[in-house]
């Protein structure tokens, strides 16, 4: 592998960690609860999940492109969520989410890693071309609402709020 | 609604905006019943904090009557007459639980635009950049306040607005930077800025035991102010700060300093000329001779607790800091640590904050404010609106 595909492997595979102070199970009840799917993605994809283990995501990218996939979950551990887009998938991807105990009193490591797989091989670059937001950030962001919903049971917004433009509120 | 709403580099004008609405359920509704300046504003205004937007809403020390709840808000009802610290923090996290309020995990919207800079999202503030978080600020008739039962803190009756109102900010910025300087027995602290930061500094370290406060300014009815309180005033246009605050202090230098002044200080002589051609080229945000003159001042294995706001300074003299041993203490405030005992001080008359009220306008008027504030017109330390 030369090295600037290895480059692009890696921003391909969008990898994040956070620590919450909420033990393991309480927390993957959390993510595994429908309605935390379709709020903690919010930046990137709409999420409407199905069940329990399938969900449907619509990613919008610049210029009005759609992106539509089914996941399903395909392992469902005390330590681990895996996911998987199903065929017909615009843009393949697969997701992990691993609990670990944090040390002391610090609760629960969340290690979260997205890797998307566009047909063609385009990967790292071109993906934050096809959904104008870089892989990294997707998962961060996701790993950030996540821990404000664990911990106060809300996601932190300003939209719409006051603001002298756009009619009088910024959306 | 009117709001007064940030336009551009020094380019402010009261708009009519739409009302704030409960978003979250720990949400309230605060009619702002007053409004102040913060030195912070400042650099907003200066276009030294990128990220700010046009029409922003500024604002973020305030006071006022809840006027509606979200309905996961217990402590804190309709009609309370409230004080909100400037930054917004959940009370449930980590650092919320550690008294590290500033640091809220939980409540920045926007964390991609401030994790590039620092390595890890701050709590969100209230009319600070969008990179702090990009909450509408207080210099409006409403303002929604998120985590109600852990922002809003009741004013006692006996307690007047004008002294609340600096208890949101000020207050406990100038006394979390006394606290950070551990005061002892005997202990002198010098603190540079007599805005209203650093008369709250002043008097935090009257409260906490310090043997002696040196002030210094420029400005004489802030020097004035600093002199009632208690402090030894110094003019640094008119004295060598060093030498003054090694005659004040028998050779030992302070024990602690504090810098209440910030990325806009004023100077004299070759490094304040180099800061401020940097400034002025955007190669830098800041000017610190501030700063520098307090790392240098502190006595060995003293502390140096810093309240002025920075951007990313390029010539920082680390070695003063290493050589001497000095310890370095600094944050945003972290408010909710310290507005109960605050609220209690002022109750009590041993803080007096009020003091930094000096002008009063009406909303509509709040540009003459800032202009008077800015320029310290007519001896200026905050202006205050009432919506
Ligand atoms: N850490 C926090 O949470 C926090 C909160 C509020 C304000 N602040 C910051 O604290 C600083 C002070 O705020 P403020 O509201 O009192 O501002 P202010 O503008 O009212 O006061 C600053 C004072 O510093 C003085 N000054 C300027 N250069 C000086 C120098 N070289 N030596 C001594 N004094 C000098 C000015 O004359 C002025 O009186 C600002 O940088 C502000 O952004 C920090
Ligand atoms: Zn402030
Ligand atoms: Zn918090």
């Amino acid at each position: 592998m030369n090295p600037v595909q290895s480059d692009n492997a890696i921003k391909a595979a969008a990898r994040a960690s956070v620590t919450i102070g909420r033990p393991a199970d309480e927390l993957r009840t959390l993510w595994l609860d429908p309605g935390t799917q379709s709020r903690i993605w919010t930046h990137f994809a709409e999420v409407n999940p199905l069940d329990g283990r399938t969900a449907e995501w619509l990613a919008r990218g610049p210029a009005g492109g759609e992106y539509r996939w089914r996941s399903e979950a395909v392992e469902v551990g005390p330590d681990e969520i895996r996911w998987s887009s199903l065929d017909g998938a615009d843009v393949p991807n697969t997701g992990q989410l691993i609990f670990r105990p944090a040390p002391g009193d610090r609760g629960t490591e969340l290690h979260l890693e997205v890797r998307f797989d566009p047909p063609g091989g385009v990967i790292g670059e071109a993906v934050s071309k096809l959904f104008h937001i870089v892989p990294g950030e997707i998962v961060r962001h996701a790993l950030y609402k996540f821990r404000a919903l664990a911990l106060t049971g809300e996601i932190p917004t300003t939209d719409p709020q006051p603001a002298a433009r756009k009619g009088g509120a910024d959306r | 609604m009117r709001a007064l709403c940030w336009n551009g580099v020094n380019d402010l004008r009261v708009e009519t905006v739409a009302d704030p609405a409960i978003l979250n359920p720990k949400d309230v509704i605060l009619k702002v019943r007053l409004s102040t300046t913060c030195g912070s504003d400042l650099h907003l205004i200066d276009g030294l904090i990128p990220t700010m937007r046009e029409g922003d809403v500024l604002g973020h020390e305030f006071m006022g009557e809840i006027v509606d709840v979200g309905r996961e808000v217990t402590k804190v009802k309709r009609g309370d007459r409230v004080v909100v610290p400037s930054f917004i923090a959940c009370g449930q996290c980590w650092y919320c639980q550690h008294d590290l309020y500033s640091l809220c995990d939980t409540s920045h919207p926007k964390p991609e635009l401030q994790e590039p800079l620092l390595g890890y999202p701050t709590a969100g503030i209230y009319a600070y950049s969008h990179a702090f978080g990009g909450y509408a600020g207080s210099h409006a008739e409403y303002v929604r306040v998120p985590f109600a039962d852990t922002d809003c803190f009741v004013v006692p009756d006996g307690l007047a607005d004008e002294d609340a109102l600096f208890i949101s900010d000020a207050a406990p910025t100038g006394f979390m930077g006394a606290d950070f300087c551990n005061i002892q027995r005997g202990d002198l602290v010098a603190v540079w800025g007599c805005g209203g930061v650093g008369l709250m500094a002043q008097q935090g370290a009257m409260i906490l035991g310090a043997e002696r406060v040196i002030a210094i300014d420029q400005y004489p009815e802030r020097l004035a102010k600093a002199e009632a309180f208690g402090a030894i005033p110094l003019d640094f246009t008119k004295v060598d700060v060093i030498d003054a605050l090694k005659e004040l202090t028998g050779g030992r230098g302070p024990d602690a300093c504090i810098d209440a002044v910030g990325m806009e200080a004023a100077g004299t002589g070759l490094q304040h000329a180099y800061d401020r051609v940097k400034q002025a080229l955007y190669m830098e945000t800041d000017r610190g001779t501030a700063l520098r003159q307090a790392m240098l001042a502190v006595r060995k294995g003293g502390t140096l607790s810093i309240l002025g706001v920075y951007g990313l300074m390029d010539k920082f003299p680390l070695g003063l800091l290493m050589n001497k041993g000095v310890t370095v203490r600094t944050a945003q405030q972290h408010g909710q640590a310290y507005v109960p005992r605050l609220l209690e001080h002022a109750l009590r008359g041993e803080l007096t904050p009020a003091a930094l009220a000096t002008h009063r306008f009406s909303l509509e008027d709040s540009p003459t404010g800032y202009h008077m504030f800015k320029h310290k017109e007519d001896g200026c330390v905050r202006a205050v609106f009432a919506p």
